[in-house]
């Protein structure tokens, strides 16, 4: 039967894929099914739920106050919202990528749509609150949705306060963050015993330490998971991204390396969303790509993990 | 931390930008600055003329000159552009203005040499750093604007202040030497990061000029007895 499109259908369609550009949000589920919506992960203990793939600025966003880099860079950001993405991570650590992602999220009027984290990075565990505010000031946000200290760097004060700013409302969710497999028995013994929302750890394809005793304990204890580096800084690419994919990778709902690298990550079902970093408009539609269709299952998963080493 | 902590750390995790944004930063001071470039490069060619002229006012002149160098180059370059995307380089700009000022003190206090120096190979080394190095920035970007100036570009303008150890004296030549080497190692670490192969040729330089300007030095008069 001859399928023709009226101008009545095209109008309508027209109109229905404007909204869904438009809010994504609106055609969301959480179970990752349908190949049209983004997946979304719950937050724990709470009926809000993150699209499993979010946004780093590690490096990409420091860029000062080089105009042009930062029009390019809010490009990116917008690339990024328009195909589903909330969750941006920064932290003061990252020169002027506060500043840029302030610029940026002024420029596209996205303050209500961005789920702001960022980290408290100081040895002065009396300056949790200063810190926190001049972030703000500095993103543009009135407050910040996820405030985390910076790789337990004081960590003991820090969370001290971040726990009181909570309950005050300064901040809706607190944590803490490793990377490169930095102290996780001393990170272990804090999700153990301290009210954490998320915390944030270095996982990917060939970082696989934390799916022993971090992810699992997540889990129990019913925090959310922020993964970091999930390219291994970008050397995941260098190292593999010449060679084909496997001839099963359709099957496991990947089309490109960057979708391997991430729906490996955000198929683990302790892991809240992973974080990527990109400075180019391609490199971000190729990881919103990991955003939509079927996620591998238990098997496609060692799959992956076997064929990355084997190669 | 602890000490293991810390040794879990490589030189990348301190490098908080790319290739891409640090070379841009060559270009975006020459395109701010321009046409005050051909000041920068009227004064590189000019140095070692009024160095080689006989006078203490022409030599005085130059030496000035790569004080105002040193201190345009650390304030503009460094804590001007490079101090947003790197912290520590807010520090070494200071540091640049103070060496400015300490060769200024050097050259009223006494502290530069009167006599001659070798003017070929001095003159020699100058220009091959004045008008060599900077064309690596415009190698490694591929882009003429990034063109690394003596008295702009931090690299070019220590590199050339190197030389300059040959005509400082006693204890201001030691009050010199920090903020060469610290610069040298400083930059040669984050551009080996970036893999930036072409310029990290300034800071190795800069390290042998240092040699070069102590080989260069008047040797004091050799007694007759």
């Amino acid at each position: 039967m001859a399928n023709r499109i009226t101008r009545r259908k095209f109008l309508i369609n027209s109109g229905l894929a404007g909204i869904a550009l438009k809010s994504p949000m609106l055609f969301a589920n959480t179970s990752g099914n349908a190949a049209s919506s983004p997946i979304m992960r719950r937050i724990p203990g709470t009926n809000e739920s993150l699209p499993a793939i979010g946004m780093g600025t590690w490096i990409t966003f420091n860029v000062g106050g080089d105009t042009q880099l930062v029009q390019q860079r809010t490009r990116v950001l917008k690339t990024f919202f328009d195909l589903g993405g909330i969750v941006v991570d920064g932290s003061p650590m990252y020169g002027s990528a506060a500043d840029v992602m302030g610029e940026a999220l002024n420029s596209l009027d996205a303050h209500d749509r961005v789920f702001a984290a960022t980290k408290i990075w100081t040895g002065d565990e009396s300056e949790t609150r200063a810190e926190a505010a001049r972030s703000s000031r500095r993103w543009g946000v009135e407050r910040f949705d996820l405030l985390q200290v910076h790789n337990l760097l004081g960590w003991q004060g820090h969370l001290e306060t971040l726990k009181q700013m909570k309950a005050n409302g300064e901040v809706r969710y607190i944590g803490i963050t490793t990377s490169h497999g930095r102290r996780h028995r001393e990170f272990a013994q804090i999700m153990e015993r301290e009210p954490l929302d998320f915390v944030q750890l270095t996982y990917n394809v060939l970082d696989r330490e934390v799916e022993d005793r971090l992810l699992p304990l997540a889990r129990e204890r019913g925090i959310g998971v922020i993964v970091n580096r999930p390219f291994q800084g970008g050397s995941l690419f260098r190292r593999f991204q010449s060679e084909p994919l496997p001839d099963w990778a359709g099957e496991a709902g990947v089309s490109n390396w960057a979708e391997f690298f991430l729906k490996y990550i955000i198929s683990h079902p302790a892991v809240t969303c992973a974080i990527p970093a990109t400075s180019k408009v391609e490199h971000m539609k190729e990881n919103m790509g990991a955003l939509y269709g079927p996620l591998p299952d238990a098997d496609q998963r060692e799959r992956m993990a076997d064929f990355v080493r084997s190669l | 931390m602890s000490g293991a902590d810390w040794l879990s750390y490589s030189l990348q995790d301190f490098v908080m930008f790319g290739p891409q944004v640090f070379l841009r930063l060559f270009v975006r001071i020459n395109q701010d600055l321009w046409p005050w470039q051909v000041l920068a490069v009227i004064a590189a060619i000019g140095i070692p003329v009024l160095l080689l002229r006989q006078g203490r006012n022409a030599r005085r002149l130059a030496v000035g000159l790569i004080a105002v160098a040193w201190a345009v180059s650390g304030y503009g370059f460094l804590v001007g552009y490079f101090g947003p995307i790197n912290w520590p380089a807010v520090w070494f700009g200071w540091a640049f203005v103070a060496q400015g000022v300490l060769l200024a003190a050097a050259m009223f206090s006494g502290g530069v040499r009167e006599a001659a120096l070798p003017s070929g190979r001095f003159v020699a080394l100058w220009l091959i750093v004045v008008c060599g190095l900077p064309l690596l920035a415009v190698a490694e970007s591929g882009q003429w604007q990034a063109v690394a100036l003596f008295g702009i570009a931090p690299g070019t303008t220590a590199a050339a202040g190197a030389l300059i150890v040959a005509l400082i004296t006693g204890p201001w030549r030691w009050l010199y030497l920090p903020v060469l080497v610290l610069w040298s190692l400083f930059s040669a670490a984050i551009l080996w990061v970036l893999q930036a192969w072409w310029l990290l040729v300034t800071p190795v330089a800069t390290l042998l000029l240092v040699g070069a300007g102590f080989w260069l030095s008047p040797r004091p008069a050799r007694s007759l007895d």
